[in-house]
């Protein structure tokens, strides 16, 4: 395993090269192997600190003084606080309608659009889990996470769409909003706190801001995208009736748009459900904030109440924004005569308005009655179980037996021989410059010069910066995780794409660990590895798994048939048709799926700096906690959105080097 | 299919070319050079080169080509979905290459209508909005556009169908969905780009009949565009045959029948059905003064020449081509169908 580790992507793309190129590649191999011996040689060792940019001063500086003039400065008297207040006031007045109406109109409003949008278990299902947030008496807190929820995926919609309206009709913006938005995605939700932070303080406001721009990307791009896809003879028709622009737009376009910009929304709104928990961090409140400080009392119990909620609540949207994305689409299916809505029949639907219309009635005599908390006799806690399960599991399961087996002699396994080897090799075994060098010549080998030097400046920027050990800390988390969690995909994903019915099987359980929010995962994990940097890998690991699976289902599956029948009708065997034919041809989307790993993982192994898992995470947890420490969280965003670029350029590289020369 | 002589759409030497170097491109393609040669020198791509042409009220002008002849370019030329690299287009009287975009779309609202080859139908629309979407556009009311558009479906013969989606119908039926759209704005001039070569066979078969008999009732001016030389000679008053851009002959179908005028026009000629696709119309010469006697046998103006070839070989007299309503038309002679037959053989 430590090879794979090792050899990671830059030596994936070298011997991607080698078979078209292989002169290149040998001079290239010869190059690394020069600097790592040069460098060990010189015994040069890690990035040197006095080199430090010493940009955290300059950010404390800024921060003192933000922090002194918030009430006086007319940055602050004209132009922000009046937007601060008003996004204030806005999530407030949210709250305040949304606490007004009766407790019981909620499980029924919530059961009642998910029968509609997904049929009648859909429907109960989504009852019984709004029942349950109140049961755990985490109302107050769903509403405040629902109302900044809501006003943020507003905003973004706002934004977002506008935005790929233009990118759609004008190139040049196209132009800069792409790799705008591809840079945006690779970061971790967690780098965007720190920037409003340093503006705003902590607070909602930040959080909401925060979470208005991470949402943004996908429905961005899917509305550019589906205004690209309309089929240009529906256009020309549209045109050859003398329809203007706008009218073609908003009868033809935007209609014809419709399910790929609501599948953007979708995705808008489960990144902007991801940030709001996470923003507990800077004050946001909700139920990230109960999530938070049960994590940090190690309250596993109150952690998974507050947790389920979460969860709960990220399915219930997830699954009606998905629904009624899919319902315009069903409502017009195929075959004469169909007027389906597929799983919900005609009867149903007239159920559904009727209940809906009593609904609406009752909510509006039980909210001026008063009917406004959740009642008390309905209340029950599981926490306890959950806190005896996890002292059961404590004592139990991490060291079954004393036999060695267990998740402490695993956690060590991982710690001893994993990350502590690849950290002290990276950080300081193989000499900075060195480390840079195999980064420049990896970019090289994977697509050129631009990005050689592209890797090179951004890896000098992390030294500079102060954070080459943190960096590399960091790196050596995620590498090994990415490493474990492909080590585990691949196999899976393998048997999925072989049969529908294994397929059938992980499906909804992938589509359920897809829907939770990162930060929530750490909650199990806790339970079952302590704290320290392995529970932030297990759950970088648990969050990337559904990504590698699927994309390694999906890059097997386009394997087109008749390739198969070729490799089988000359006497292959199935495993040397999947080693020679299958995975060769899926190799591009493999290299996805790592890509996807890897950008899960950092993001994920970011976020676990909060149970100890050190690195960048700490540094920037600490920047969040404490308003001292944000010129340092700063930094280690930076160097955390480096890390990202650089990876993420890599292994795009390697996948694209690896698409056969047809297809290009 | 009586075609009064004012010319609807005219066009007068018509070029467009894709790519930069235009002037260049062009010198070389009037020159001579062929596409291959220019495509190497300019890197332009010579689409329409130079074409000349018009098109009667109540005429139906085919264009026939092979795919890449750049007969879907002239179709989008003339009727201004791309700009045109030179040339004078006239349609109904308004310059297209003067007209503002507000003039065009004007145009285009009152004038014009295309049915395309792949239907270009809206999916989130219902049929009967799909077909009053021209009418939508043109700002009629709701209920006066639903009216029209439902009295169109039931001329193509979808009565009932108003309320479904596109997607739920077949083929056959989403294209009378798009010659409906096209006939709810009641244009003057209807181009149609290759509208039934998406059609299996049989579905074709019938829609061209189909369109004869409409067209018979309606006599609009129709440009159609087609790769399928037998539904030329189905459809045509007059025939256009492209090649690399240029037209190489134009003339009845007859003509093009009798007097190919090169080999190219002529490898279509000899690979046609002719007997099976031309209407005895197509070969009916004027009454002129000849007392009809009624014992000369009679056949209609749809009927197919092979339908009359009983007649013609038991007769000794010319055959009598009546009309819908029943009462003669023109003679179809002996003579005429042998030279037609016997061009095709060669």
């Amino acid at each position: 395993m430590r090879q794979t580790v090792e050899a990671g992507p830059p030596a994936g793309a070298g011997s991607a090269a080698a078979r078209r190129r292989s002169p290149v590649a040998v001079v290239l191999a010869t190059a690394a192997v020069a600097l790592v011996i040069v460098g060990f040689a010189a015994s040069v060792g890690a990035f040197p600190e006095s080199w430090n940019f010493g940009l955290a001063d300059p950010i404390d500086r800024t921060r003192r003084w933000l922090i002194n003039n918030q009430t006086s400065h007319w940055l602050y008297t004209v132009l922000l606080n009046p937007v601060t207040d008003l996004a204030d006031a806005g999530i407030r007045q949210l709250e305040t309608i949304l606490r007004w109406f009766p407790w019981y109109v909620y499980p029924v409003v919530c059961g009642l659009g998910l029968w509609r949008v997904r049929g009648r278990l859909a429907g109960a299902l989504g009852f019984c889990g709004v029942v349950i947030i109140g049961m755990t008496d985490l109302w107050q807190q769903g509403f405040a996470t629902l109302a900044l929820m809501a006003v943020a995926v507003f905003g973004s919609l706002l934004a977002g769409i506008p935005l790929g309206i233009a990118a759609w009709r004008n190139d040049r913006v196209a132009g800069v909003l792409r790799p705008t938005l591809d840079a945006m995605q690779t970061m971790p939700g967690f780098v965007y706190l720190i920037p409003f932070v340093l503006l705003f303080g902590i607070g909602r406001v930040p959080a909401l801001i925060a979470t208005v721009i991470f949402a943004l990307p996908p429905v961005v791009r899917l509305t550019d995208i589906g205004l690209r896809n309309v089929p240009n003879p529906m256009v020309e028709a549209s045109e050859m009736f003398g329809a203007t622009d706008r009218q073609t737009l908003r009868l033809v376009r935007i209609p014809a748009a419709r399910p790929a910009i609501l599948a953007g929304a979708n995705q808008t709104t489960m990144l902007a459900m991801s940030m709001v928990v996470i923003a507990a961090f800077i004050g946001a409140g909700g139920l990230g904030q109960d999530v938070l400080r049960a994590m940090r009392d190690i309250d596993v119990g109150e952690a998974s109440e507050a947790g389920i909620a979460i969860v709960i609540m990220a399915i219930i949207l997830d699954r009606f924004t998905r629904g009624i994305a899919t319902l315009g689409e069903r409502g017009r299916g195929h075959g004469p005569g169909s007027h389906g809505d597929g799983s919900v029949s005609a009867a149903d639907i007239a159920a559904i308005r009727w209940i809906g219309a009593v609904t609406a009635l009752v909510a509006l005599v039980g909210g001026i009655v008063g009917h406004h908390e959740f009642p008390e006799w309905l209340q029950w806690h599981y926490a306890p179980y959950v806190n005896d399960i996890t002292a059961w599991a404590r004592d139990n399961l991490y060291d079954i037996g004393s036999s060695g087996i267990g998740t402490g002699p695993l956690s060590d396994f991982i710690t001893l021989y994993l990350v502590t080897p690849l950290r002290e090799l990276l950080s300081g075994g193989i000499p900075w410059p060195a480390m840079i060098g195999l980064g420049v010549l990896g970019g090289l080998a994977a697509r050129g010069v631009t990005l050689g030097i592209g890797i090179g400046i951004a890896l000098f920027g992390i030294g500079w910066l102060g954070m080459w050990e943190l960096s590399m800390d960091t790196l050596a988390q995620t590498l090994v995780a990415v490493a474990v969690t492909l080590v585990i995909a691949v196999p899976l994903g393998i048997q999925a794409s072989h049969s529908d019915r294994f397929q059938r099987l992980m499906d909804p359980v992938l589509d359920f660990m897809q829907t939770i929010p990162s930060f929530v995962l750490l909650v199990p994990v806790i339970t079952l590895f302590h704290v320290g940097r392995i529970p932030g890998i297990i759950a970088s690991v648990v969050y990337a798994l559904p990504a590698a699976v699927h994309y390694t289902d999906l890059g097997l599956r386009r394997v087109p048939a008749e390739v198969h029948e070729a490799a089988t009708s000359f006497g292959a065997t199935r495993s040397q048709r999947l080693r020679r034919v299958e995975l060769p041809l899926a190799a591009p989307e493999l290299m996805v799926a790592v890509n996807q790993v890897i950008m899960l993982v950092l993001a994920m192994v970011v976020i676990a700096g909060l149970v100890g898992g050190g690195g960048l995470g700490l540094e920037t947890v600490n920047a969040l906690r404490r308003s001292d420490a944000v010129g340092r969280g700063f930094e280690a965003g930076i160097a955390i959105v480096l890390l990202a670029g650089i990876l993420d350029r890599l292994t795009r590289g390697v996948a694209d080097r690896l698409r056969p020369p047809a297809a290009t | 299919m009586g075609a009064a002589m004012e010319p609807i759409v005219t066009v007068s030497g018509l070029w467009k070319i894709f790519g930069k170097k235009v002037d260049a491109a062009r010198e070389l393609a009037s020159a001579g050079a062929d596409r291959g040669q220019i495509q190497a020198e300019t890197g332009c791509l010579v689409a329409v080169h130079d074409v000349t042409f018009d098109v009667r009220a109540g005429e139906t002008f085919v264009v026939m080509g092979l795919s890449g002849s750049g007969k879907s370019t002239l179709v989008r030329c003339v009727s201004r979905l791309i700009e045109p690299t030179s040339g004078d287009i006239d349609v109904c009287g308004t310059v297209l290459a003067d007209a503002s975009d507000a003039a065009l779309r004007e145009l285009r609202r009152s004038k014009m209508a295309m049915v395309f080859q792949h239907f270009g139908l809206f999916p989130h629309r219902r049929v009967v909005d799909n077909v009053a979407y021209g009418l939508e556009v043109q700002g009629v009311g709701r209920d006066e556009r639903h009216e029209r558009a439902r009295e169109v479906l039931t001329t193509v013969g979808l009565d009932g169908w108003g309320d479904h989606y596109p997607q739920q119908l077949s083929g056959g039926m989403q294209q009378r969905v798009g010659l409906a759209r096209a006939l709810a704005v009641e244009p003057e001039v209807l181009f149609f780009d290759e509208p039934f070569s998406a059609l299996d066979p049989l579905i074709r078969r019938d829609m061209q009949d189909e369109l004869v008999a409409l067209q018979l009732e309606l006599q609009r001016t129709i440009v159609f565009i087609t790769h399928d030389f037998a539904e030329a000679l189905r459809l045509a008053d007059r025939i256009a045959i492209m090649r690399d851009g240029a037209f190489t002959q134009v003339g009845t179908p007859l003509e093009i029948l009798t007097q190919p005028a090169d080999d190219y026009v002529r490898a279509f000629t000899q690979d046609a059905p002719i007997a099976k696709v031309l209407p005895a119309c197509s070969l009916m010469q004027p009454l002129g003064d000849v007392a009809i006697d009624d014992g000369w046998p009679r056949t209609t103006e749809t009927a197919t020449l092979e339908s009359a070839l009983p007649f013609l070989l038991s007769s000794d007299h010319p055959v009598v081509v009546c009309n819908a309503e029943g009462n003669p038309a023109g003679l179809l002679h002996p003579d005429d169908v042998a030279a037609v037959l016997e061009q095709n053989l060669r």
